[in-house]
């Protein structure tokens, strides 16, 4: 009880120490309605009688509580939905099929071709850019496999099996060509997935 | 040796006269002539012969393909569309499908037998198969079995090609390729006893003569179709004696040495069927694909008919401009054809009654994409001779997609006739051009480089080189981005003087004529302030901003003027499109590519153009720009866009007006499609609206139609929202009035906020407030 009083007693003083934060509110609204000249910042140039002590950008930007949370309806540019990843559709999964066969047996060119279709069927599809930059990798072109897998990354964020996958696939191609330091540091970058 | 091709344009007296000396001609001279050659010319008239037959008979000019269509259950892709695919085909509609290259439609299902084709990567098989159509999309693909198929590839259409120096366009078929009637029809028509015969034929010239002289006028040649194929294949194009006599004897080596098969097919190859402009239509294939759409396979007995009846005069007998000749003509051939017990009475009468069933050549694809094909050519000289082009028959496969190309065309020119009808003479004689590109791959997916699509002429998409006004800034804001300003970074937007080093001031003014004092970065963006943005580009520094023009594909010369900040820079439509991929396609440039793969004429891969793409800018700060250029389209200058497309619709891009109101800008993207639509005059004059109030309508005319996937813009690793107060800048919250979600670089965000009692737990503040005193 003792505690509590205490407490209570503290936060009443706090209260009346500073600028009461969840006063102002409302006198704000009393005082000047009109939506279009907005308070906050504008206040402090237009300082009370006396001196200001304070510092302009410490004032405290005061304002009213949204009467309803629900913003979708306004014009308001609206924040990323992350896509759901659709499930893949036969045709993408036929292509990536034919590709991997084509990878193992040895006709990289044609497995490239098919990826693209694929790739112009599912652009945002990870795991067409993963295949892709491995038959690229496979063909020695490893600037451009890389880049393909970088942007695989980009398509996948969210979904973290694909980055690690991706990471890894990233560090496999950075060795492949010789480039120990940025393998490592793509290897522990899919670590984090 | 130069060909000739006129021979057989001009029917009636002069060949008569040619005939008549022939025959009347001293025989003993003639004798002579013959001998003289006999004994001297023969050997080497014999190798000419040879060489000739056996080399490489005709420069084959490249064949450029549209994109083929990819068919899968789920796509999107309307009966309408499909219907619009099977016309640029040359697909027969029918009501029994029965050939390749028919179908038949019921409702929102169609039945068909495609022709398969050769790709680059493998054949495509001719298959008999039923496609269903519910809400704009292909729902499924079944087989003759009624097996689902998940993947079928259409053939492409065939867009055009690079012709040589005399213009001869061909297209070579096997004898085996054309329908057996067309042989016979020849034959029947031309030279009845082709069969039998050696080259020339005694019996036909006195048969010719006996019927022109009971009819008192020429009616009928003597000469073999042999004949006619050493006079267009070897010889030249002047009418001389000498010219005459060799036919004669070429004519009797040549059947010495081929098989009549072989004669017959180089002559459905080498044959004259008639002229669209400068380009000279020979042989069946092509010409099959000049009058009917489709190959040469397809045709009617009708047709058939009317196409072997051609030989005699493509250009008295034209089916466009003399229907009726042509009609009488076909008939006759199909008379022919039943005297001679080729077809039998009901085939006769069928085919006599059918339509001439010739195609406007408005319909044709061919000719169809000047402006694209334009571009084709250009990436293939870099890389290609141009005898090579023009003469090795090689197969040039491009990403232009017809259903794309005419959808553009229609936004732009019912826009533009809607933009003449408001203005009226203040807009005066619009011009516009469009390039229309895939974000996701890079590909050009359509081109429009003027008014009129079908002018061969200057490509303002390509070479029309006009200020971009505001197009410019989001490379300035990215470059400001990337030096540590975020969006809700508190700009100045007020006039102000830069003293140039040649004494001239710079005194950038806003499109209102007001300055709007301090406000948020993001703003100053989607309004498209000049004042706030030209400090801002000062500011940043002209050098980082070029780099950043670079970055994003800008090849072109940049001066480090301050004007660049404004749009003063003039580039072309296609060179916006490649800076605006990289900005929706997260950062990674991608060359823009209209050409997919070339091969030779057996289709062989010459060159391949594969994906490629190189990260320029860090995805996050392209994610920040991103959703400036959405809001543009939510709040600021293109609002006007969601006034016609759905809400749900994510897009983002730019407006962009040059200096004295020349240039009309739009460049933007969805998911799927990127465009950029310019409009304004080529006499450079000033425009009654700005790049919303034209360029903008053609762009959000053509997403209506075009309805392409939304644009997502995924959140990158390192990008974290935050409710920002939108007056202050400060950090705010969800539940604070004038709070907007805005994105940042994970530790860039204001740490100050203010306040609203977001941090009680719940109630409103005034609740919260009369606790205290209760």
């Amino acid at each position: 009880m003792k505690r509590i009083a205490l407490t209570l007693g503290t936060l009443l003083l706090a209260g009346c120490v500073g600028p009461n934060p969840y006063v102002t509110p409302v006198e704000d609204r009393s005082g000047q309605r009109g939506p279009t000249p907005p308070p906050g910042s504008v206040q402090p140039a237009e300082p009370a009688p006396g001196v200001s002590v304070q510092p302009v950008d410490e004032v405290p930007v005061f304002r009213p509580q949204r009467a309803d949370t629900d913003t979708t309806g306004s014009a308001v540019t609206p924040a990323p939905v992350e896509p759901q990843s659709a499930p893949r559709n036969a045709a993408v999964v036929a292509l990536l099929d034919g590709a991997q066969q084509d990878t193992a047996g040895g006709d990289l060119r044609a497995a490239q071709n098919r990826l693209e279709r694929a790739l112009r069927i599912a652009p945002r599809d990870p795991q067409v850019y993963y295949q892709l930059a491995d038959v690229q990798r496979r063909m020695g072109q490893f600037l451009q496999a890389e880049q393909v897998a970088l942007k695989g990354i980009n398509v996948a964020s969210g979904q973290p099996q694909q980055l690690r996958r991706l990471w890894s696939l990233v560090a496999l191609i950075r060795s492949d060509a010789g480039d120990s330091a940025g393998a490592r540091a793509a290897q522990q970058e899919a670590s984090r997935y | 040796m130069s060909k000739k091709r006129n021979s057989r344009r001009k029917p009636g007296r002069q060949r008569s006269g040619t005939w008549f000396r022939a025959l009347l001609g001293p025989l003993l001279k003639l004798a002579l002539v013959l001998l003289v050659l006999a004994a001297a010319g023969l050997v080497y008239l014999d190798a000419q012969i040879r060489d000739k037959f056996e080399g490489k008979r005709w420069a084959l000019p490249a064949k450029v393909y549209a994109r083929p269509l990819e068919l899968y259950p789920g796509q999107a892709l309307s009966s309408d569309d499909f219907r619009l695919e099977l016309k640029g085909l040359g697909y027969r509609n029918v009501t029994q499908v029965s050939r390749p290259g028919s179908a038949r439609w019921s409702g929102n299902r169609v039945e068909l037998i495609t022709r398969g084709f050769t790709f680059p990567d493998g054949a495509e098989p001719s298959r008999r198969m039923t496609l269903a159509f519910a809400n704009g999309r292909l729902q499924a693909i079944r087989d003759e079995r009624g097996r689902a198929l998940s993947l079928v590839r259409m053939e492409p259409i065939l867009i055009g090609g690079i012709y040589p120096q005399d213009n001869e366009d061909r297209d070579l078929i096997r004898l085996e390729d054309a329908p057996p009637m067309l042989p016979a029809a020849l034959i029947a028509v031309e030279d009845r006893n082709y069969y039998s015969h050696h080259g020339i034929s005694l019996k036909g010239i006195a048969r010719a003569m006996w019927v022109n002289i009971r009819a008192g006028s020429f009616v009928q040649g003597g000469s073999t179709l042999t004949q006619q194929l050493i006079k267009n294949f070897y010889l030249t194009a002047d009418r001389t004696l000498a010219r005459k006599l060799l036919e004669m004897p070429m004519a009797v080596l040549l059947d010495l040495h081929y098989s009549k098969d072989e004669i017959l097919e180089a002559y459905l190859n080498e044959v004259y069927l008639g002229q669209s402009g400068a380009r000279a239509i020979h042989g069946f294939g092509m010409g099959s694909q000049y009058y009917f759409g489709r190959p040469v396979g397809e045709l009617s007995l009708a047709q058939v008919a009317l196409l072997a009846g051609l030989v005699k005069g493509p250009s008295y007998y034209d089916p466009r401009r003399h229907p009726e000749r042509a009609l009488e003509r076909r008939n006759l051939v199909l008379r022919l054809l039943r005297d001679q017990g080729r077809i039998d009475e009901a085939q006769y009468q069928r085919a006599t009654a059918e339509p001439l069933g010739v195609v406007e050549k408005r319909g044709l694809q061919k000719g169809a994409y000047p402006a694209y094909l334009d571009l084709v050519k250009r990436q293939l000289r870099e890389e290609y001779r141009e005898e090579d082009l023009s003469s090795e028959g090689l197969r040039v496969f491009t990403a232009l997609d017809p259903l794309v190309q005419a959808r553009a065309e229609r936004a732009q020119s019912e826009t533009l006739k809607q933009l003449e009808n408001r203005y009226r003479q203040k807009a005066g004689e619009l011009e516009s051009s469009m390039v229309v590109t895939d974000p996701q791959t890079g590909e050009i997916l359509a081109v429009i480089g003027g008014r009129d699509t079908r002018y061969q002429g200057f490509n303002r998409a390509l070479d029309a080189l006009r200020p971009i006004g505001s197009l410019v800034k989001p490379a300035i804001y990215l470059a400001a981005l990337e030096q540590g300003y975020t969006l809700a970074s508190q700009i100045e937007d007020e006039a102000f003087e830069l003293k140039l080093p040649n004494g001239d001031v710079w005194a950038p003014d806003n499109f209102d004529h007001q300055s709007h004092g301090i406000i948020p970065l993001h703003h100053s963006l989607s309004r498209s302030y000049n004042q706030s943005t030209a400090r801002l580009g000062l500011d940043v520094g002209l050098e980082h901003v070029i780099d950043m023009l670079r970055r994003l594909g800008i090849e072109r010369d940049l001066k480090p003027y301050p004007s660049l900040l404004l749009g003063a820079q003039a580039l072309s439509p296609l060179e916006v499109a490649g800076m605006y991929q990289t900005l929706a396609a997260n950062g990674f440039r991608m060359p823009l590519r209209a050409i997919r793969a070339v091969t030779d004429a057996e289709g062989h891969e010459l060159s391949r153009y594969p994906f490629q793409l190189r990260q320029q800018v860090e995805p996050a700060l392209v994610h920040l720009i991103q959703y400036a250029m959405q809001e543009v389209a939510r709040e600021g200058t293109a609002r006007y866009a969601y006034s016609v497309l759905p809400q749900n619709l994510n897009i983002a891009g730019k407006t962009g007006t040059s200096n004295g109101q020349r240039d009309s800008w739009f460049a933007g993207f969805a998911g799927n499609r990127l465009a950029v639509v310019w409009v304004g005059r080529d006499d450079n004059a000033s425009l009654p609206f700005t790049g919303s109030g034209g360029a903008l309508r053609v762009w959000t005319d053509f997403m209506r139609r075009e309805q392409p996937e939304p644009f997502y813009a995924t959140r990158p690793e390192g990008v974290e929202y935050v409710w920002i107060d939108e007056a202050t800048g400060l950090r705010s919250d969800e539940r604070c009035e004038g709070s907007q979600q805005l994105p940042f670089i994970v530790g860039t965000a204001p740490q100050r906020s203010v306040d609203c009692g977001q941090w009680r737990r719940s109630g409103t503040p005034l609740d919260w407030f009369r606790s205290w005193f209760q």
